[in-house]
């Protein structure tokens, strides 16, 4: 059983992965919060119960506290800091991919536009294991499959 | 100094041991004399008291007689009161004398010879009523009433002198306590002073029997090399002696070297000039001989200077004759002004000449030969048209300095049009970054709604197929396919404005790297479409990478969608540095070196007519609803040629495939 949060302000992306997920044979449970402060509360807060997520999907562009500063406080935090991130936003502007990757981004997805491609997203994301081995994969790895 | 100093010290501790020792002498006599005033006092207090016992003693004699006589009427016991009187009298002139430096005292003693004379009187008052008659009791105990007086009054004399002494002698005695203790540090304290003084004086002592040593031994060495001295000095002087004859010598010598030397100058001089002279220079003997030349003369003639030298003067004219006849008038008249002749070079060139000659003598006057000098004339000839030359020049630089005065005038207007280009330029990159940042809003909130309806539309799509009519179904797959256009749409549209905005850092890139990646983005269509990709000869070249690999994208990209639906897809990248190529619209640099990459596939290819058209922005030559693209990807291959400050072309036929030729310079 993985646990994987999702912090996105926009409630139909956050119900549109809700639905990807369960369709996928890896089991999962999935918590969502609605903004980076909403995340980091629960993050520190409840670190020990539940327990820490074994992967935290991101958006970027989220009111209160946006995913870059998240991510510089979450690789900044001991507790915290091996957490795998993986990027999920709309853009793909390439300073935003380089700052997260600098930041300590594991992998940045653009949002797919379709059910199928998200699922098939999420899918091979979750396939690549980074609570076991910490990478970060190829800046374009994701970006390019979408589109 | 020092010593004096340490004179001092001494002189210092041996008057402080004196003042000590006076201080100690001045306590002594203090206190003998303190010693001595007690006694005094002491003395004078018992002679008080032994006067007062006496007084008291005489009185108590006669009172016990005169008792007796009372009782017994016998005359033996009759007291002698006159000679009593007398006694007392005496003893109390005593006491009062001895008591006159104290007032208390005084009043005492003169109340006591009160009371004393006032007994006696009643007492002889009491005998003289005895022998009339018996006297009363009440008389005896007025008797006693008053010699209790006296003994009273004595008492209280004896105590107010006891007093006294005692208030003397503690006053002495308080300050006579302190003098032993002070006696004795005194004592020590000079005894101190003394073996110290004692102790600093042996030290001086042996310090300066030291250095009387030491002075002796240094005077002795002292006279020892002053002896040396001498007698080097004397051998110096005799040496200095020496030397100074041997320096007149040189001197003369010196003398001697210098004028010869001044000699010398003076011919080097003089033949230095003659070398020197721009005129042809010539001695010659009474018999036409030549003895000297100048180098001028070599010069003129073309001949050297040995070969000259005892040949015939006149060998060398155009006219020997005249020649001759020239040096035969210096000899007559002895000299020649402005003579004209005309040398002949060796060559056969002619310069002109006018001679000027004098003849020369020896000390005793004998002609000894002819001095003569030409002055070459061509020259003035010369002058003359240069003069006119100059004049032409000098209005030609008045020329020029005029345009020069208006090329500074078209100089300030271009500096001011550089500023306003400047500005300009500033004005452009706020401009740009603007664009920019529309570029970043364009890249996400553009596609927010847009990625929204496509995963809306899809769901419907998926989902509720069932419940909805065949129209319905078309009409969303429209919403669809019109949102995924736009989406592409959007891409390309960043990417454009990035090949324009973006920062161009140039790197050395192995082009193959980056061919293969793009054909890895392929992949599923290589696939699909069964294409055949060959990347052969690659090279490295300074590019921009990013921008590089979205021209390959862009090409490869293109290469398999414009295929040919009944062949597979054949593509050949290739690339190689080039110095020079003939090619058509196109002129290369001939002195760079490029790197010249081409793609060629075997597709669709297009009409001849549109090889430039496709390079623009939206154009499209298919219809899109069967082949899909925006025409954006070949406008931003053409941008990112530019950038790169290459050349690209385009050759094709239709349905005969198409090259595509890229000329980025290799630097």
């Amino acid at each position: 059983m993985k646990t994987i949060f999702l912090a996105d302000d926009d409630a139909d992306d956050r119900e549109f992965f809700e639905e990807a997920l369960k369709e996928i044979d890896i089991q999962t449970t999935l918590t969502t919060v609605k903004d980076g402060a909403e995340l980091m509360t629960v993050l520190v807060d409840n670190l020990l119960d539940p327990p820490p997520p074994h992967v935290i999907f991101l958006d970027l562009n989220m009111p209160r506290k946006n995913g870059i500063e998240c991510l510089k406080e979450i690789r900044e935090t001991p507790r915290l800091k091996n957490i795998p991130v993986v990027i999920f936003s709309t853009s793909a502007y390439p300073n935003a991919i380089e700052t997260t990757y600098s930041l300590g981004a594991n992998c940045y997805i653009c949002k797919p536009n379709s059910h199928q491609l998200l699922k098939k997203t999420i899918e091979t994301v979750l396939s690549h294991n980074f609570w076991e081995r910490n990478q970060q994969l190829p800046k374009d790895k994701f970006l390019l499959a979408i589109s | 100094m020092i010593k004096k100093e340490k004179h001092t010290r001494i002189k210092i501790v041996f008057l402080i041991a004196i003042i000590a020792l006076m201080l100690l002498s001045l306590f002594s006599y203090l206190r003998i004399r303190n010693l001595i005033d007690e006694s005094v006092l002491v003395n004078h207090t018992q002679k008080i008291k032994l006067e007062l016992n006496k007084t008291l003693s005489i009185l108590q004699e006669v009172e016990s007689n005169q008792r007796g006589y009372i009782f017994t009427k016998d005359s033996v016991f009759l007291p002698p009161v006159d000679s009593a009187r007398i006694i007392l009298t005496f003893h109390l002139d005593n006491i009062a004398r001895l008591t006159n430096d104290n007032q208390s005292q005084v009043q005492n003693a003169l109340q006591l010879r009160t009371v004393v004379f006032k007994r006696l009187d009643y007492l002889q008052k009491m005998l003289n009523d005895a022998k009339i008659s018996n006297l009363s009791t009440q008389r005896f105990l007025t008797g006693r009433k008053l010699m209790s007086e006296v003994g009273n009054q004595i008492r209280e004399m004896e105590k107010e002198e006891d007093k006294l002494l005692q208030r003397r002698t503690s006053s002495m005695n308080k300050s006579a306590s302190l003098t032993p203790l002070l006696t004795i540090l005194l004592i020590i304290g000079s005894i101190l002073i003394l073996v110290s003084s004692y102790i600093k004086i042996i030290k001086e002592l042996r310090i300066s029997d030291l250095l009387k040593l030491n002075i002796e031994s240094t005077k002795n060495e002292l006279e020892l090399t002053n002896k040396e001295l001498a007698f080097q000095n004397k051998e110096k002087e005799k040496r200095a002696a020496e030397l100074i004859i041997a320096n007149k010598e040189l001197i003369i010598q010196n003398e001697e070297k210098e004028k010869r030397a001044a000699e010398l100058i003076i011919a080097n001089y003089a033949r230095s000039l003659i070398e020197a002279s721009l005129d042809p220079l010539v001695t010659i003997s009474a018999s036409g001989k030549i003895l000297d030349v100048n180098e001028a003369s070599i010069k003129v003639t073309g001949v050297p200077r040995e070969s000259l030298i005892d040949t015939d003067f006149s060998d060398y004219f155009t006219e020997p004759q005249k020649a001759q006849e020239g040096y035969r008038q210096v000899f007559k008249k002895g000299f020649v002004a402005d003579y004209p002749l005309t040398i002949r070079h060796k060559n056969g060139n002619q310069t002109d000449v006018l001679y000027n000659a004098s003849v020369y003598k020896d000390d005793q006057g004998n002609v000894l030969g002819v001095f003569a000098a030409a002055r070459d004339v061509t020259e003035q000839k010369w002058a003359k048209d240069l003069r006119i030359a100059n004049k032409e020049l000098a209005f030609q630089n008045e020329e020029k300095e005029k345009r020069a005065a208006e090329l500074i005038i078209a100089n300030k207007e271009l500096v001011f049009q550089n500023e306003e280009k400047e500005k300009r330029a500033t004005e452009l990159i706020l401009a740009n970054k603007e664009l920019e940042s529309f570029t970043y809003i364009s890249s996400h909130d553009l596609q927010e709604p847009l990625r929204q309806i496509q995963n809306f539309s899809s769901r419907i799509l998926a989902n509720e197929q069932k419940s909805m009519t065949e129209k319905a179904i078309v009409y969303f797959e429209k919403i669809n396919n019109a949102a995924n256009r736009m989406q592409v749409l959007i891409a390309d549209l960043l990417a454009y404005s990035r090949t324009t905005f973006a920062e161009r850092k140039f790197e050395i890139i192995d082009l193959r790297i980056i061919a293969e990646q793009v054909k890895s983005e392929f992949e599923e269509v290589i696939e699909v479409k069964n294409a055949k990709i060959e990347i052969s000869e690659m090279c490295l070249t300074n590019v921009i990478p990013f921008q590089m690999r979205q021209l390959l994208h862009n090409l490869l990209g293109n290469a398999l969608k414009f295929s040919n639906p009944d062949i597979p897809p054949h593509i050949k990248i290739t690339s190689s540095i080039i110095t020079f190529v003939q090619a058509p619209n196109i002129s290369l640099n001939p002195e760079k070196e490029y790197c010249h990459i081409s793609i060629t596939d075997n597709g669709i290819g297009f009409e001849p007519q549109y090889k430039d058209r496709i390079f623009e922005v939206f154009q499209r030559l298919h219809d899109k609803q069967k082949i899909s693209g925006t025409g954006i990807g070949l406008a931003i291959v053409k941008k990112i040629v530019e950038n790169h400050n290459g050349f690209i072309t385009a050759t094709s036929q239709l349905n005969e495939g198409a090259t595509f030729d890229v000329y980025i310079p290799n630097n």
